[in-house]
């Protein structure tokens, strides 16, 4: 496969979830995005249109490890199209690899990195000002674009093998320990609420923080998040406003 | 500049960001913390943009999509928030506590409205998929190019959104001028509660069984240190 039709299917790959729907989820997305390697490998027109069907099936992944299947995806159908592979094998490959991918993809980036890195940019805010934004957008992307190529690269390359690149990847350790990091920095930036809210001799105000922290971290999972904030802006302006 | 100015730009980057959040890219620039500042920096006031985009990135820092699952709409309501605030700011006083809590107040159920928005738009995406699937069966190798008309729904919805927002801004920079002090200290007020329940949140965002244990030792740890660096001579 030539590198610039490859460098169009990532490119489309970018654009996994522009038409997002509940009965094929990301088909639609991963067809166009397949849709210039099959060009390149399906002359007849007819060969190309049932293969562009397989791949409107339903399909759901993480964003990001979807770049993984495609490039296996791609080298697939290659043999395929050399008639080394049976169709419904990219099916196959596409099927068992989407839901695990998504788990590992959603734990690492969705309910770590960007907790860590949203966390390190706000804690930060204070003295860096709007510099934060790089620390917050350097942190996530530097890691994410390069690991989006890696595996769109190694997908490529290594077709089924992409299983044990995955694996070898650290992904799940990586987690713990950035949820762990997030966590550190949410802890201290409670702390600079707290003093944030005292500046100026406002000692109920600091108080109320400090409250409304710690009873929000023990009950929100069983409040409606709308309630919560309302509630919290209540008492904010009942104290602020001295009616108490 | 004038208003219709103002307009314009929110809704061309707020409904960039609206389709960077899910549909396209994902490199979170539509997350509140980088679009409520370049908003702001767009009107003239990109700290005014800073102070509303942090709180909100805390507060919805649990919000995920997994799966069919879907989250309130942050982004779409950082820009909103930061269409009216920032200029009601620019046209007042500039962009204080209370002017942000007052508008954080109006505009919260946007959150909610965002993502019955998306949830509309998915459905629409079905009407794509079958459209897809029925010219692929009959031969047409290009059937999959309508992914990208389901960018075109979230786009519009949230562009109109911020633009009405900032035409709406000098209501709400008059409603601040009129509040009285007690009031103003009350709002205030209620923006200190919105980072208290911010943090709080962003403690819950991390789910880690050993977070909120981890998280109190560090505050713990934070406080005691700007205790004694206070304490210095």
């Amino acid at each position: 496969m030539r590198g610039t039709v490859l460098a169009r299917v990532f490119v489309r790959s970018l654009f996994l979830q522009a038409a997002w729907n509940p009965r094929g989820m990301q088909n639609l997305g991963f067809a166009d995005a397949i849709s210039p390697a099959l060009d390149e490998l399906y002359p007849d027109e007819r060969q190309r249109a049932q293969a562009l069907v397989r791949h409107l099936e339903f399909f759901n992944c993480h964003p990001y490890l979807a770049a993984a299947i495609l490039g296996g995806a791609i080298r697939l159908e290659e043999r395929v199209a050399r008639g080394e592979a049976a169709e419904d094998s990219v099916s196959a490959f596409k099927r068992a690899l989407g839901p695990a991918f998504a788990a590992l993809g959603d734990g690492f980036f969705w309910l770590a990195l960007r907790p860590a890195a949203a966390l390190a940019a706000a804690i930060t805010e204070p003295h860096l000002g709007l510099w934060c934004i790089a620390v917050f957008l350097g942190l996530y992307n530097g890691l994410h674009v390069g690991t989006r190529v890696w595996l769109f690269v190694s997908g490529y390359r290594r077709g089924e093998g992409i299983v044990q690149v995955v694996g070898r990847a650290h992904l799940a350790s990586g987690t713990g320990l950035l949820k762990a990091c997030a966590a550190v920095l949410a802890g201290a930036i409670a702390v600079r609420s707290v003093i944030a809210a005292g500046i100026g001799g406002r000692p109920f105000h600091a108080l109320l923080v400090f409250s409304t922290i710690v009873l929000s971290a023990a009950l929100l999972p069983r409040f409606r998040f709308v309630w919560a904030v309302y509630i919290a802006l209540l008492l904010g302006l009942a104290l602020g406003g001295s009616f108490f | 500049m004038h208003l219709l100015a103002l307009a314009l730009i929110a809704a061309v980057v707020s409904g960039l960001a609206a389709i960077e959040r899910k549909g396209a890219l994902q490199l979170m620039l539509s997350r509140p913390i980088v679009v409520a500042p370049v908003l702001g920096a767009l009107f003239g006031d990109a700290h005014g943009g800073l102070m509303l985009g942090v709180p909100l990135e805390l507060l919805f820092l649990g919000g995920v999509n997994l799966g069919g699952n879907l989250p309130d709409n942050e982004s779409l309501l950082a820009a909103a928030l930061t269409s009216m605030v920032v200029p009601a700011g620019l046209a007042g006083h500039g962009t204080d506590e209370a002017l942000a809590a007052l508008g954080f107040a109006l505009l919260f159920p946007l959150a909610l409205l965002g993502r019955r928005m998306e949830r509309a738009a998915e459905r629409r995406n079905t009407a794509l998929y079958e459209e897809a699937m029925s010219r692929a069966a009959g031969g047409d190798v290009r059937a999959a190019r309508v992914n990208l008309r389901g960018l075109l729904l979230p786009f519009a919805a949230t562009a109109a959104i911020c633009f009405f927002c900032v035409l709406a801004s000098p209501a709400l920079a008059l409603l601040r001028a009129r509040l009285p002090p007690g009031l103003v200290g009350g709002f205030a007020g209620g923006w200190h509660a919105v980072w208290a329940l911010a943090a709080a949140s962003a403690i819950r965002a991390i789910r880690e069984p050993r977070a909120p244990v981890l998280a109190a030792i560090s505050a713990a740890a934070t406080g005691a240190l700007y205790l004694f660096v206070r304490g210095l001579p």
